[in-house]
């Protein structure tokens, strides 16, 4: 823990809450946004993306995968395509059929993609670090915007509600691999008019990736080490003026090195974050300022020296919320507008002149209007300014229309039509020879359209299905041009189209309980456009890495205090070269989690095993090496919960 | 990943069509399905280690893209650098992404069976690859984790034990290879500091007086006359491969800023092809390919063909001249066969990468 920041006394100081994990209910994924009063207060974009479908991931799961990073969860319970190197290697997302570059990522609404590369490495964001997992399908730009192309994947802090909750937990895994973690979560009133809350977690990760055997089928499997740390610390100042306060800073640290025993070839790569921010909200009116360094250290052999990138980016936002009033026997339309400053820097060695820096502006006007009890409308506009790649005028449009509202059966309509953009990275701008200064931001246009419906009291439990079609067209799409060296150009026009059909199941007893999510999707993403000889040969075909069709299954059934899960996902073959001539074959794994907790006098012990790759597939990850086989992992968490 | 040449490929085409030529009198018919016809080594794309042989008989205008994987049910893991056979005896050379997995395989090249291979630390970084009698001469750069091409060697593999038996130092990171008179030239790679031509004496397998060369030397191969030509920088060089001594200094017209690469000699040794090329401010390759015989008193700076390739060849078998194109290392890449006065015949999709052929 060397560049991670770990404050004991503050530590010993605040042990005063409860923790929130446990005391979550175990609710089922909830696929649509409630209808809520009119007046919108706080930090939820969600609110204003009618006609989207966003999917919470349930606190059941994220207990259970604790010890995981967000890939594994999303890998299980979406239909997002990971682009993996290996375990504890670079992954990134393909979302809807998009790039890497295509998935937003918010902490607490703040986008957190690297500003340097654009993208997320979703190996480098640990469940430990945030209270809350939503996914939202689509383009949303007009909301979030830039990067909000594919879909949007949002962590947000929540604020303990219990006095007290301490826990500590350890999981041993195959392969000499060892993860940990220490929560505290309080929540103490300060006096008539304020009360505070706050979590501080801590985790420390150390995957040495010791295998039995160094291949499998003749396929590497490749030596490497992954060492993750960091601490969330999240701080929460109510009023009941209607005020609040909350600041957050998670520092993660992430070191990945590649055979680590050669001393000569070695590569190491180590990626740390520093995220701060502090909220201010006192009624409609809400502030945001947030500070971000992204450090990226490189080495090859001699990793005493690497090179070092960093960026700071410094983001203020500002927001109120109003209710305009559009007649007397019509609702009020709820209105938020505001705006978003950030300042940019970035020292890059590979960067023709660094450092760089820039600002960039954004300013958004999000309405939501339910004009009758079975309609939702949002409309939305963003205007984006970046000096010199000023994106376009974001617009969207979206509802949802309540088709069957019966006490036991919903059927829901929902539609969207909108606007996305990215802005190019800094590499892509300014890195020496490659970058171009030049390059165009990415526009699309996405639609989509989709039925839901909850039928309760079927087969003694509740039904959710959701059948969702897509069409995003993105142009201007940016391509490290691997026929020009890798220099970026602004060659591709992609379709991502397809379909994805969920289902849930969730039914209760007194001591039993089960509960289904399955969800299977198709995504066609190619190429329209040839810009030169050879591109004829990629016009019309898959994009690489993103495989057509995904399916995923979640099964789980829990009598008392046990439970027993089992996931399944499996992916089409995955094309590795843009005229698809070559593929990594499909595959699909089957992952089994049981785990019990005992109580006793208010301390809880949760004992975990989970066996990964039961079947022991094989399959290769993006460099053609093998993944591991079967493997196991125990965990114990120990667990204290003032009443 | 750089261009890189592939001549030691004729000189061991010619070795090796020698061999099945004396062979072909007593032995009977080797059985297999690649006995005979081209095979081609891509390079693929150096993160993703998807390498491959692609082969095709003559006759046909369709490859199998990835031979080895077709017959040993796994693939070859790597970017493949060269191929090379003698006798029905051939070797791949792997380069692997990761440090410690670069290898060389031993194959049937008639069925094109494993027969094993060898790793680091033997081969790390293998370049090229020559076949002499029982002898297989793999030039290296060693591990090169500074990317500065300072170190290399040239390793010696007895082809029926499948095993290094020396390794000859070679600094500046060892290249192109050719065979003459008993001795092996080695060239350095262009990113290095090299200035000389490796001279190895194959009889005590040690490094004699070098040849000095004005930048990095590049063996073309040995002309119909057993001369040694050799390219260094924006110059081509004759060489007496008995005495050492330049005897011929031809100049291309690069203007500055283009490159030479890719030389081959043609069927009857007495022409060379080449590859001029440059990068325009987009990285667009832009250039062409170019003849010159070997008695010309200087190099013609009209294009046989106006474009550029990733490899040149030439079939000694029927004189084509085989041109790799590279549309990007993210997809297949083509064989191009052109007559030897610059026309096309036509055009057969590989791997990634086409660099090299080896014609059995």
């Amino acid at each position: 823990m060397k560049r991670v920041v770990t404050n004991q006394g503050f530590l010993i100081k605040l042990i005063i809450g409860v923790s929130l994990a446990y005391a979550l209910p175990l609710h089922a994924q909830q696929d649509s946004v409630a209808l809520e009063p009119v007046l919108i207060k706080g930090f939820v974009p969600q609110r204003f993306m009618s006609g989207l479908k966003i999917q919470a991931i349930d606190s059941a799961t994220l207990v259970q995968t604790r010890f995981q990073n967000i890939g594994d969860i999303l890998a299980a319970f979406t239909p997002i395509a990971f682009r993996n190197y290996g375990p504890g290697q670079l992954s990134t997302a393909s979302f809807r059929g998009t790039s890497a570059n295509h998935t937003a990522v918010l902490w607490n609404g703040l986008n957190i993609n690297a500003p340097t590369l654009g993208q997320t490495d979703f190996s480098t964001i640990p469940v430990a670090g945030f209270d809350q997992l939503s996914v939202q399908y689509g383009s949303a730009a007009s909301v979030i915007g830039s990067d909000a192309v594919g879909g949007s994947i949002l962590l947000d802090s929540r604020a303990a509600v219990r006095p007290l909750h301490a826990s500590v937990g350890i999981q041993r895994e195959s392969f000499d691999n060892d993860q940990s973690r220490v929560d505290l979560r309080y929540a103490v009133p300060l006096n008539g008019e304020w009360s505070f809350a706050g979590k501080t977690t801590l985790y420390d990760g150390r995957m040495n990736n010791h295998y039995r055997k160094p291949y499998r089928q003749g396929y590497l499997l490749l030596p490497t080490e992954t060492f993750q740390q960091g601490v969330a610390q999240d701080l929460f100042f109510n009023s009941n003026k209607d005020r609040e306060i909350s600041a957050h800073v998670w520092l993660t640290d992430n070191k990945l090195t590649l055979t680590p025993e050669d001393a000569q070839g070695r590569e190491m790569t180590r990626t740390t974050a520093y995220r701060t921010m502090v909220r201010y909200r006192a009624g409609t009116l809400a502030l945001r300022t947030a500070w971000v360094r992204d450090i990226i250290d490189y080495a090859k052999g001699d990793i005493s020296d690497p090179d070092h990138s960093v960026t700071d980016k410094v983001a203020t936002r500002v927001e109120k919320d109003f209710s305009f009033n559009i007649g007397a026997n019509l609702n009020p339309v709820s209105i938020k507008t505001g705006g978003e400053w950030t300042h940019y820097r970035s020292s890059v060695p590979g960067y023709a002149q660094s450092p760089v820096s820039e600002n960039r502006t954004d300013v958004f006007l999000l309405t939501r209007w339910q004009p009758a009890t079975r309609l939702t409308v949002s409309a939305n506009l963003r205007q984006g300014l970046v000096t010199g790649f000023n994106p376009p005028f974001t617009p969207s449009v979206g509802a949802e229309y309540g088709l069957v509202q019966k006490a036991y059966y919903h059927l829901t309509l929902k539609g969207s039509y909108g606007r996305s953009y990215r802005v190019p990275t800094l590499n892509e701008r300014y890195w020496k020879d490659l970058g171009n200064p030049t390059i165009r931001p990415e526009t699309g246009w996405n639609k989509e359209a989709g039925l839901e419906q909850v039928l309760k009291n079927a087969f003694g439990g509740t039904w959710r299905t959701s059948a969702t079609f897509y069409h995003n067209r993105v142009k201007d799409w940016t391509y490290w041009n691997p026929s020009r060296n890798y220099r970026v150009e602004n060659l591709q026009q992609v379709l991502a189209r397809g379909l994805e059909l969920q289902v849930g199941f969730q039914k209760q007893s007194a001591s039993w309980r089960s509960g289904l999510d399955a969800g299977y999707a198709w995504n066609k993403s190619s190429q329209e456009k040839a810009y030169d000889n050879y591109s004829q040969d990629i016009v019309g075909k898959q994009l690489v890495f993103v495989p057509e069709h995904t399916v995923n299954a979640n099964a789980f059934i829990q009598y008392k205090a046990t439970r027993i899960t089992s996931q399944f996902q499996a992916a089409s073959k995955r094309y590795t070269t843009f005229d698809n001539t070559q593929f990594l074959d499909g595959y699909g794994l089957v992952n089994l989690l049981a785990e019990t907790t005992f109580s006793f006098s208010g301390m809880q012990a949760r004992v975990q095993g989970q066996i990964r790759n039961l079947t022991n597939t094989f399959y290769l990850n993006v460099r053609n090496n093998a993944m591991p086989g079967r493997s196991f992992a125990v965990s114990l968490t120990f667990s204290y919960d003032s009443q | 990943m750089e261009m890189k040449k592939q001549f030691a490929s004729s000189i061991a085409v010619a070795i090796s069509a020698a061999w099945l030529w004396s062979c072909n009198q007593s032995d009977p018919a080797p059985k297999g399905d690649y006995v005979s016809g081209v095979f081609v080594s891509n390079e693929g794309n150096f993160n993703q280690n998807n390498g491959a042989v692609s082969f095709f008989p003559r006759e046909r205008t369709t490859a199998d893209a990835d031979i080895f994987a077709a017959v040993n049910g796994a693939a070859l893991k790597g970017g493949v650098q060269d191929f090379v056979s003698a006798n029905g005896k051939g070797i791949i050379l792997v380069d692997n992404s990761a440090a410690g997995q670069d290898k060389v395989e031993f194959v049937d090249s008639y069925t094109f069976k494993s027969e094993g291979s060898i790793g680091a630390p033997d081969i790390e970084n293998p370049r090229e690859a020559l076949i002499i009698g029982s002898r297989a001469y793999v030039s290296c750069w060693g591990t090169n984790a500074d990317y500065k091409y300072t170190t290399g060697y040239v390793a010696v593999i007895d082809m029926n034990t499948k095993k290094v038996t020396k390794k000859i130092n070679v600094a500046d990171g060892p290249e192109n290879l050719a065979n003459a008179n008993g001795k092996l030239f080695v060239g350095t790679t262009a990113y290095g500091a090299g200035n000389k031509v490796t001279v190895i004496n194959l009889a005590t397998e040690e490094a004699g007086s070098p040849i000095a060369t004005q930048g990095a030397a590049n063996p073309i191969g040995i002309d119909a006359n057993g001369k040694l030509w050799v390219n260094a920088g924006n110059k081509v060089l004759r060489i007496n491969a008995e005495t050492s001594v330049t005897e011929a200094t031809l100049t291309i017209a690069t203007d500055g800023y283009k490159s030479p690469d890719n030389f081959a000699l043609s069927a009857d040794l007495r022409s060379i092809f080449f590859v001029l090329s440059w990068y325009d401010n987009t990285n667009k390759e832009r250039g062409a390919t170019y003849k010159f015989g070997i008695g010309d008193a200087q190099i013609a700076t009209t294009p046989l063909i106006p474009r550029t390739f990733s490899g040149l060849a030439v079939d000694p078998a029927q004189g084509l001249l085989y041109a790799g194109v590279t549309p990007s290392y993210a997809q297949a890449g083509y064989a191009v066969r052109y007559r030897a006065d610059g026309s096309l015949v036509d055009s057969i999709k590989v791997g990634v990468a086409p660099k090299g052929f080896f014609f059995q």
